[in-house]
């Protein structure tokens, strides 16, 4: 069978808000196992290292979904179950992490990347993680930050361009 | 037009557009620059998660009635329909389909968009459905107008309906915009452009009659194929976990 044409992306834009956070779904994730509580907090940088006010980022684990849009700081923040190991193929564990995509105006299409925990002991073997480059790691890995809440907080900005540039996922794909 | 055009691209470069393309100027700041790093797809990309849908109504596809006012949005009344589908035509049933667009005059009622067209109150310009188990969508909305952005001197962006497809695989997510094909504005907009030329007209609705309702709306049909594997492999551990 012929593969029918894809449909290519677009950008988001500026004018989303209504829509796509409209409502408490893109606050708190869905889907919550009851599991180990954590807070992710950051900022969507660009290649300026001016905040983006305007991005959306959705983030995906196997308990759930949420997406939350940055505020005029470029500052993003969700709470939701820490993630559990999630297997590669049979037999190969991953490290536990979430999933990430990135959407804003000027961007085409919308950037994929992970967050990894520092603290896991898992994260260092993480096979997906040692896909990419060694100096690279280090902007895939949320950093446990002081906080005085039972919640435990980690830090992990996204930086779309520049110095310390997120890596951001292309998936590989059989037909190419 | 000779403008800059990137060569980090994700997914199949015929079809999707680069990060950087100069003649949009938000790509300068925004795209990233450094190649990006290929994966395998694993569970955590094919395992869907589950979603909170139970909200969606049958009044949310209804764009012309849904600013509950009790009023009708102004504007030429259309009904845009079609399949999302993968690309081996089989159909995406359970998609979340989220859709935005400026009104009849080319005003969004954003808080950021404040060109002086006028707003409709009656008119909210957000709905969304879920795709039917043919993977069948249908909205009911009025046709968006033009409208004039800071991109360049006297720049517009042709009548467009954004959409956003949350498909059963995270591999599968797509956002994108849908256009008109009697719109002088589509050889101009630098945002469709950034799309390769042979993948443009494929963000273009074409005009059904067999869609349009005599003496009610216009019809558009307008199907949307996604990239990527569906969540087959890891289905029966989805299901089982449900």
């Amino acid at each position: 069978m012929s593969a029918l044409p894809v449909t290519p992306s677009q950008t988001v834009g500026p004018f989303f808000h209504d829509c796509l956070l409209r409502d408490d779904r893109c606050e708190a994730m869905v889907g919550d196992d009851g599991g180990a509580q954590i807070r992710v907090e950051g900022r969507v940088i660009d290649g300026d290292a001016a905040p983006v006010p305007d991005a959306v980022i959705e983030v995906w684990q196997a308990a759930g979904f949420a997406r939350i849009g940055t505020d005029a700081e470029g500052r993003f923040s969700f709470a939701t179950t820490r993630p559990n190991r999630v297997e590669l193929d049979r037999g190969t564990m991953q490290a536990p992490h979430f999933s990430v995509a990135v959407f804003a105006r000027g961007l085409m299409n919308h950037l994929l990347t992970r967050i990894y925990f520092e603290d896991d002991p898992a994260t260092e073997s993480d096979p997906i993680l040692r896909l990419v480059p060694e100096s690279r790691r280090p902007t895939l890995i949320a950093r446990r930050a002081a906080d005085r809440s039972l919640t435990p907080l980690y830090r992990f900005d996204i930086v779309l361009q520049g110095a310390g540039e997120t890596v951001f996922f292309d998936f590989r794909s059989a037909a190419r | 037009m000779i403008t800059t055009i990137g060569e980090i691209v994700r997914g199949d470069a015929a079809v999707f557009p680069p990060y950087l393309y100069e003649a949009y100027r938000s790509t300068l700041r925004r795209a990233p620059r450094l190649p990006l790093v290929e994966v395998p797809l694993t569970a955590s990309e094919l395992t869907r998660p589950r979603l909170d849908v139970s909200r969606v109504t049958a009044d949310d596809a209804d764009l012309t009635r849904n600013a509950g006012t009790g009023g009708e949005a102004l504007g030429q009344r259309i009904i845009v329909t079609g399949r999302v589908m993968d690309e081996d035509g089989l159909p995406v049933p359970g998609a979340l389909l989220e859709v935005w667009q400026a009104n009849a005059a080319g005003r969004y009622i954003h808080k950021r968009d404040d060109w002086p067209g006028p707003l409709d109150p009656n008119f909210l310009g957000i709905g969304r459905c879920l795709t039917s188990d043919a993977g069948e969508y249908r909205f009911l909305t009025v046709r968006p107008g033009a409208y004039p952005w800071g991109n360049h001197e006297n720049a517009w962006r042709p009548a467009h309906i954004h959409f956003s497809v949350l498909a059963p695989s995270w591999a599968q997510r797509l956002v994108t915009q849908m256009y008109f094909p009697d719109d002088p504005l589509l050889p101009l907009d630098p945002i469709l452009n950034a799309v390769p030329e042979g993948a443009r007209s494929r963000l273009v609705a074409t005009y059904a009659h067999d869609v349009t309702e005599p003496h009610w709306a216009l019809g558009w049909r307008w199907d949307i194929v996604l990239a990527g594997p569906r969540a087959t492999a890891f289905e029966t551990r989805e299901r089982s976990a449900a």
